[in-house]
């Protein structure tokens, strides 16, 4: 083949191509799905006019159904009873729940609660954790009042949602850790977690790096982590995780942060917990690993909370 | 960098939509990739050096994407067990470039994915080799390899 046929025959498959690309339809989807994906990895606060766009196509997220008097304090009758089912209900640190913002409207809703504590003898720390509870959903509140302001700018309003609550994930004679979350509703959802772990006999807040002898943990567990995606994937072809050095893949999980979110279970498991599209696709939700106590044993400060 | 990579995003889609599509040859499988590569590219921008790799980068992720979503799906069909009745090209419009399709399917995803990335989304052999991890030459001796493949198959018929 001479170089003139090899260049016609060049310029001809560009040719090919561009008619075949011609030929690809892009579907009416493709706008909505590109802006959502966009939002959707944005804080609520950031978000702009472009959510009308695609708020047409939103569910708002479901929010939990319980009574409550804005800004007073009560136990509800639901968290009462999922309360009672753990041991040592008698302890004197209990966890209530505030109704602090409650609004439904059409089109918008809020449902924002914290947790209280009560009975911790160290008035600041319960304090300071409490002030904070109180604080984060003051923010969710302004946040979610501008981002109403704006979309009634439009004629035709889409969904708004904002949904935070909490959870016990565990209570012992030792140990408190209670779950937030918060879950923003537009176009699609996201989740966020947060966890704080209190040490209730010797009333001080745990944190990731107060556990371990030093930062080796964050290479052991990151490695253990990146083994148990993997054997997680080998086990159900659905699940995707996007791990780095993976396939030639920049992008995707390496390392844990310093103060990655955890908590510690009734057993003494340590469980690290990543937000929704933080290792993942959003199909996959929240990702939970709980960490094999003997892979951090060496590095443990003590074996009172993990063992 | 945030506002750069979402100007990028929103005027390449319909190029990534295509790209997505050659690869799986079906519209909600192509959405799918283009939403999870653009959540990807927005949480890991900071792996990012400069603006002039956007594009590239933005390729890489979607090509893995792409990669990662067909083997799940199992639609990834080695080189040599495709069959001409197995071809998906009778399901879809009569109006679709057919020959280009059906030649395509002869290839290796290594050689798609370096076709594609030359004539879809334009880029140079110098970027393509960085991408794919690849040297250079091999690159190159791979895609007019490639290429000189498709005009046979193309002529043949």
């Amino acid at each position: 083949m001479n170089l003139m046929s090899k260049q016609k025959n060049q310029a001809d498959l560009s040719e090919t191509f561009a008619d075949y690309l011609d030929q690809i339809e892009i579907p009416e989807e493709l706008n909505a799905i590109v802006d959502s994906a966009i939002q959707r990895t944005k804080p609520l606060k950031e978000r702009n006019m472009n959510m009308k766009k695609f708020a047409k196509h939103t569910i708002a997220a479901s929010f939990i159904g319980l009574m409550g008097f804005v800004g007073s304090v009560n136990l509800s009758p639901t968290f009462a009873s999922s309360i009672s089912d753990l041991p040592l209900l008698g302890s004197l640190v209990k966890v209530v729940n505030l109704r602090q913002f409650e609004y439904q409207a059409s089109t918008y809703n809020a449902t924002l609660e914290a947790p209280v504590i009560e009975g911790l003898e160290d008035e600041a720390l319960q304090k300071s954790l409490n002030t904070k509870y109180l604080e984060e959903n003051k923010k969710l509140y302004e946040a979610f009042e501008k981002d109403v302001a704006k979309m009634e700018q439009f004629d035709s309003p889409g969904h708004l949602g904002v949904d935070s609550g909490f959870e016990i994930k565990t209570n012992t004679e030792d140990i408190l850790s209670i779950a937030r979350y918060v879950v923003n509703t537009v176009g699609s959802s996201s989740t966020t977690m947060t966890y704080d772990t209190i040490d209730k006999k010797n009333e001080i807040l745990i944190t990731l790096p107060s556990l371990f002898i030093d930062e080796e943990y964050i290479s052991i567990i990151s490695e253990n982590i990146k083994t148990q995606m993997k054997e997680r994937m080998k086990q159900d072809e659905n699940l995707v995780y996007w791990i780095e050095g993976d396939e030639g893949a920049l992008e995707g999980f390496d390392r844990i942060n310093v103060h990655q979110p955890f908590y510690i279970t009734a057993e003494g498991k340590l469980i690290i917990s990543f937000d929704k599209y933080e290792v993942s696709p959003g199909f996959m939700g929240i990702q939970e690993f709980e960490i094999p106590t003997e892979v951090i044993e060496p590095l443990l400060v003590s074996s009172l909370y993990i063992h | 960098m945030e506002t750069e990579l979402i100007h990028y995003i929103l005027t390449h889609k319909e190029l990534h939509y295509r790209l997505a599509y050659s690869y799986t040859r079906n519209k909600e499988d192509a959405l799918d990739i283009v939403q999870d590569s653009i959540v990807k590219a927005i949480h890991y921008q900071n792996t990012l050096k400069s603006k002039e790799a956007l594009h590239p980068w933005f390729c890489r992720i979607l090509i893995n994407t792409a990669k990662t979503f067909l083997k799940k799906q199992k639609h990834f069909i080695p080189l040599d067990e495709v069959s001409p009745e197995k071809l998906p090209s009778h399901s879809e419009k009569p109006t679709y470039n057919l020959l280009l399709e059906e030649a395509l399917n002869h290839l290796s995803y290594n050689e798609k994915t370096i076709i594609f990335l030359r004539y879809i989304e334009d880029l140079e052999l110098r970027e393509i080799a960085k991408l794919l991890h690849q040297n250079l030459s091999t690159v190159k001796s791979t895609l007019y390899r490639t290429q000189r493949k498709l005009q046979l198959l193309l002529e043949k018929d």
